[in-house]
């Protein structure tokens, strides 16, 4: 390739690449707010055991305003119905927990429509007292964050001025306040993320068949270049 | 025995022959460079599409009260490997969008779309429309905030004709029936829903099937183009072609490979652009998000729309871009093919490829009144550079005549 050649080569790959790099990986024009999330604090939102006493936590602390029906976790007052259990059977799917090779249910994913019929005076009890409903958190920590969620819980009004969702944890009382709080937004992501076995397995398989097409490709590379002599053709 | 079986059929079906026509005595020009792939790799993308989408279709529901479910629960949580067929359908989106738009500034870097090629150009601009359409239909299928706001901000940009300076009336009754066609109604809800989804998962990927067959049937009978912008006579030039196969398939199976890689990297370990976060929220009709941008690929446009202070002018010129695009090959009517030899063409490529970038990324930032004034300026050069083509064309004829009619 001539110089020149070289030149055009660099600086229309370069472009293309930084073109791409800002539109898909990171954006330095576009505003984004970031939260404060202490070091130990991380630790614990991403630990297995905490995501667990964080599901007692958020039944005792949020399960009286908030869902997460992908857990099957439902409002404290629609669980008292006494038709509850029987509609979870029949309008509901099992939700399967693999733990150490045994299947087990870990409850029931109830439809939308059907949740929301039957706790229609519940949820609307509540928007008469908060403006509006609650929303369901299944999927709050992929949309919010880990820092969001650790700052809002601690503070909402701090984060989202206005809001009608109470503080309910006072670091000034309870010492062990953001250790709990932690503990709900590590529930909160346990219902999001895979669990770490997965992650891993996930994470081999990314390996080996992003392995494998690199291979592929440099063997056909070679395999081509060999032929190409022979019918010299190169 | 499979020997036989092969031949047997071979006698009836003659794919052989058909193969040895097709593939080792098609000849193809020596000095294709690296950016001929694209248009292979928008071939693998769109297969990729194509196997991910079926999967996702047998477990997608195309009702409001469940769609945001069935894609977050059913699919990425419930379905064993759901969520590496929704990520490569995510990532593919994206990714076939890039994949096509390199393969159109490959073409008009090389002048691919000059006689005998306007068929291809044009019916690749077909596809380039079907497939924008095909994206922006698929958005809305999984029900998110910006699935849903996205959508609301789009099939209202035809509402913008009602800004019109004359005729009124006129202008806003055309607008106002596109938005609600777009639509199925004045507001987004389950009709809107149920005619994207069957627009997005039959109509258009079969429409956009027949059109890159066409395509590629045009591509081969008019040959591909080369660097070097001349019609290579294989009869006496033998040494300037190769056979297709192994020659180029080779090539470009290596490079689909290692395309293929890249591709694989994103789906399991970076989906964070092509899953944005906000779309984890359901659909609210009653909370507006901060920000609302369409995709972007369509930020490019998006930006020439808001950033010129008239929304129905706004609308004219991001339409008008779209169509000087499809004229082409009519603009740029110079005997001289390929930037390679055509310096000011060169020139005024590279301003159109910055000027298009720079509008996308401007897309992506706060609508100060620096952004909008850059965003017309940049808007400015893009209609400089398809204004340019019929004035360079003008002056090669000139060069060409000159030299006797030698290019
Ligand atoms: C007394 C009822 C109530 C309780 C108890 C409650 N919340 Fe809320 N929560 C609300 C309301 C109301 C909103 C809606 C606020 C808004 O959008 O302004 C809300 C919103 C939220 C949001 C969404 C914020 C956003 O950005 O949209 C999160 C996350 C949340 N709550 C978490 C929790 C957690 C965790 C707990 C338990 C520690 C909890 N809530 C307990 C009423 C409650
Ligand atoms: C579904 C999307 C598309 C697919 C699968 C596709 C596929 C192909 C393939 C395989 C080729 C062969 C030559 C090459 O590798 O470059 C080709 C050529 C070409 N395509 Fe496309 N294409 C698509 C979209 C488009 C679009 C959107 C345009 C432009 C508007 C376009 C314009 C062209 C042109 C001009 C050529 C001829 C190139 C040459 O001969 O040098 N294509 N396409």
């Amino acid at each position: 390739m001539s110089a020149w050649g070289v030149v055009k080569t660099v600086f229309f790959t370069g472009l293309t690449l930084a073109f791409f790099f800002v539109i898909w990986i990171y954006n330095p024009f576009a505003h984004k707010e970031t939260y404060e999330l202490p070091e130990d604090v991380t630790k614990i939102i991403e630990d297995p055991k905490a995501a667990l006493e964080g599901r007692n936590l958020f039944k005792q602390n949020c399960a009286s305003c908030h869902s997460v029906r992908y857990d099957g976790m439902y409002l404290l007052s629609v669980e008292t119905k006494p038709e509850w259990e029987k509609i979870l059977k029949t309008m509901g799917r099992p939700i399967i927990e693999k733990k150490e090779g045994k299947v087990q249910v870990k409850g029931y994913y109830l439809p939308r429509d059907v949740y929301e019929a039957v706790a229609l005076q519940d949820l609307e009890n509540l928007k008469a007292s908060f403006g509006k409903v609650p929303p369901d958190l299944s999927t709050i920590y992929l949309a919010r964050g880990p820092g969001y969620l650790y700052q809002f819980i601690l503070d909402p009004q701090k984060v989202l001025p206005g809001t009608s969702m109470p503080k309910l944890f006072f670091p000034e009382y309870d010492k062990e306040a953001p250790q709990k709080v932690a503990k709900i937004v590590a529930y909160l992501r346990s219902v999001s993320e895979p669990p770490p076995s997965e992650k891993a397995k996930r994470t081999v398989m990314g390996v080996v068949t992003v392995g494998y097409f690199v291979i592929m490709g440099v063997i056909l590379w070679f395999y081509r270049k060999r032929l190409l002599e022979k019918m010299g053709l190169h | 025995m499979l020997r036989k079986i092969v031949d047997w059929v071979d006698e009836r079906a003659k794919v052989r022959e058909l193969y040895k026509a097709q593939m080792v005595e098609y000849k193809v020009p020596k000095n294709l460079t690296f950016p001929y792939v694209f248009g292979v790799l928008a071939l693998i993308t769109f297969a990729l599409q194509i196997v991910s989408g079926i999967v996702l279709i047998m477990y997608y529901k195309p009702v409001i009260a469940h769609a945001f479910d069935s894609a977050n629960y059913t699919i990425m949580k419930e379905i064993d490997f759901g969520w590496l067929f929704r990520h490569i359908h995510a990532a593919g989106a994206n990714f076939f969008l890039a994949i096509v738009y390199l393969h159109m500034f490959t073409g008009i870097y090389y002048n691919a779309y000059k006689k005998p090629r306007e068929l291809v150009w044009i019916v690749g601009w077909v596809i380039y429309f079907v497939l924008l359409v095909t994206a922006l239909t698929g958005y809305l299928l999984p029900w998110g905030q910006l699935s849903y706001w996205g959508t609301v901000v789009t099939t209202e940009i035809p509402a913008s004709l009602a800004d019109a300076p004359i005729l009124k009336g006129f202008f806003g009754a055309i607008g106002e029936t596109i938005s609600v066609w777009m639509k199925g109604g004045y507001k987004l809800e389950d009709l809107a829903l149920g005619r994207f989804f069957g627009l997005h998962v039959i109509f258009l990927p079969l429409v956009l099937l027949g059109l890159v067959g066409i395509h590629l049937f045009l591509v081969r009978a008019a040959g591909i183009s080369n660097p070097e912008g001349y019609e290579i006579d294989k009869k006496s030039e033998p040494d300037k072609v190769v056979p297709f196969h192994p020659y180029v398939t080779l090539k470009e199976g290596a490079y689909a490979m290692w395309y293929l890689a890249i591709f694989f990297f994103f789906v399991f370990f970076y989906m964070s652009h092509f899953l944005p976060a906000d779309n984890f929220e359901p659909a609210d009709p009653l909370k507006t998000p901060p920000h609302i941008a369409p995709e972007w690929y369509l930020l490019g446009f998006y930006e020439v729309f808001r950033s010129i202070p008239s929304k129905f002018w706004g609308f004219v010129a991001f339409n008008l871009i779209l169509l000087l695009l499809l004229l082409l090959p009519f603009l740029d009517f110079s005997p001289i093919k390929s930037a390679r030899r055509r310096p000011l063409f060169f020139v005024m490529f590279i301003v159109f490829l910055i000027s298009s970038m720079a509008l996308t990324i401007l897309g992506t930032m706060a609508p100060t009144p620096t952004n909008a004034k850059l965003g017309m300026f940049f808007t400015a050069l893009v209609f400089l550079f398809f204004l340019s083509l019929p004035v360079i064309s003008f002056l090669e004829w000139g060069w060409y005549k000159a030299r006797g009619g030698q290019t």
